[in-house]
């Protein structure tokens, strides 16, 4: 079963466009959603949230449109925005008690339960509270009123590695019993390296890709050749960097014959992100 | 929307505003003094200050994450600014009242604290209101321009029905009047006064509703 179905979304802005941004993620899982700065993460999530008016296309969660049912939805669905903080004078608490009016399905002893097992003091001010905590307590608050969908932009941005490892533990965690998916945007690929199921990939407001994570990264390769090399599938290549050696260059796995005899190898997720970012910048 | 009023009292809107009305409305014992500014410093201070408290503690984003419709988040908006206004014009009358009582016989230059003014006041802040929501709205968080032009109108409200009030011998012998029939007429301008504030602040949100559904939540 879908948990979230995003069909053609455009939306055009002066200076910035979302082209036909389609993805499925089914329930129970993570996918990663990356991109590098400005390359649509967050315009993507808020056309997904209706927070925006997109031109045109569909968005499914649980099996019913976003456009027409989204209070109900919104009781299912939890979010985390990383960086930016709401109310940060007032205590957990007074925000707690305040949020939770809002949902019908508030369980008070998932709530405390979350608290403790994130080690949450709710006498303490947002503002008291680290980047990881934060995010911690949104995932309490979202839990707490049974979300099964979880909409994570940045959450892991600004933290450090044992917070970030931390928090991906705890993702994990809360997919096991596959009621739960997680939608998490991102531009720290080694995140979901260690954490995601699925990936998609954005990149100047278009989807590239959107598969299993393996599948993603078996349908890219890393080659590394001499400079003699580099004439002979330089027009292949999504992009490539040239050194003393000779060059290091993205190619689909389709285009590439292993005859060339050039070392190809899988590539990291970032490499692929950072491949594609030069890619645009050269089309720029 | 009930849910909606309470986070703004309990999270936007700090407990100083609530003790503003008596604050302010203390004023009113100033013998003689204009008093359309005691209401007006509604407008100056508790107005901007809980707006910008709005802004900087990103509520637009923070309430359009949870389960709420775009009209009931407008129409909760509306309700506190209404609600304070009625709470900051209600202990002013009171205060007025005493005013009349402690000064019987003062010979009033200003519009004396008496039933036709509330009624004016009414309608000063239901020209502040009918002007700043919808122009907020545009956005859902510049204020600057929003607050200029709505105050801006509604002193000018002030101004130019204290001039008349002082100028006309007819609206002079209406608002300043102490006389049986005078009362009267006093107290119907005061019924269509809050007729009024109650009117032009409901067009005010439904402008207000149309303009926020269009806003991008950034």
């Amino acid at each position: 079963m879908l948990t979230l179905d995003v069909r053609n979304i455009n939306k055009k802005y002066p200076s910035f466009e979302l082209k036909d941004v389609s993805f499925q993620l089914e329930k129970g899982y993570i996918m990663g959603f990356i991109g590098v700065n400005g390359a649509g993460k967050t315009t993507t999530i808020k056309s997904i949230l209706n927070m925006t008016h997109i031109d045109s296309g569909e968005v499914h969660i649980l099996g019913r449109s976003m456009a027409e049912h989204e209070l109900e939805l919104k009781q299912e669905i939890g979010f985390a925005f990383g960086g930016i903080d709401f109310y940060t004078r007032s205590k957990m608490k007074t925000l707690t008690e305040t949020i939770k009016k809002f949902y019908r399905n508030w369980n008070d002893e998932t709530y405390y339960h979350y608290l403790r097992r994130f080690k949450l003091d709710e006498n303490k001010k947002i503002a008291d509270l680290s980047t990881g905590m934060k995010v911690k307590y949104s995932l309490a608050l979202a839990l707490s009123h049974g979300a099964k969908l979880l909409v994570l932009d940045e959450p892991t941005s600004g933290l450090d590695p044992a917070s970030r490892d931390d928090l991906l533990d705890i993702f994990q965690e809360l997919i096991v019993d596959g009621e739960v998916s997680i939608l998490f945007s991102t531009h720290i690929t080694s995140d979901l390296e260690k954490c995601a199921d699925f990936i998609t990939f954005i990149s100047g407001g278009q989807i590239i890709r959107s598969c299993e994570k393996e599948e993603f990264k078996a349908s890219y390769l890393l080659l590394n050749g001499t400079a003699r090399e580099l004439d002979r599938v330089k027009d292949r290549l999504i992009s490539y960097k040239t050194n003393s050696f000779g060059f290091t260059g993205l190619i689909h796995a389709s285009d590439f014959d292993s005859s060339y005899g050039i070392k190809a190898a899988t590539p990291s997720l970032e490499e692929i992100l950072i491949f594609f970012t030069k890619k645009e910048e050269v089309h720029v | 929307m009930y849910n909606l009023v309470m986070k703004d009292i309990k999270l936007g809107v700090h407990p100083l505003f609530f003790a503003m009305p008596l604050l302010t409305g203390a004023l009113m014992l100033i013998p003689g003094w204009i008093y359309f500014i005691v209401l007006l410093y509604f407008c100056w201070i508790t107005v901007p200050n809980m707006f910008n408290q709005f802004r900087s503690q990103n509520d637009l984003m923070f309430t359009s994450m949870m389960p709420v419709t775009k009209r009931d988040i407008v129409r909760a908006r509306v309700t506190v600014v209404a609600g304070l206004e009625l709470l900051h014009i209600g202990i002013a009358m009171v205060f007025g009242l005493v005013t009349l009582r402690i000064y019987p016989n003062f010979d009033y230059y200003f519009f004396p604290p008496n039933l036709g003014f509330w009624g004016l006041c009414f309608v000063m802040l239901a020209i502040f209101n009918l002007i700043f929501i919808p122009m907020y709205y545009k956005t859902a968080y510049k204020i600057g321009a929003a607050i200029l032009y709505s105050i801006t109108a509604a002193m000018l409200f002030a101004g130019v029905v204290q001039w008349i009030g002082i100028q006309s011998p007819v609206l002079s012998g209406i608002f300043y009047g102490t006389d049986a029939n005078s009362r009267v007429i006093q107290t119907c301008i005061l019924i269509a006064g809050i007729a009024i504030f109650f009117a032009l602040t409901a067009i005010a949100y439904r402008i207000g509703v149309k303009r926020f559904l269009q806003v991008e939540i950034q």
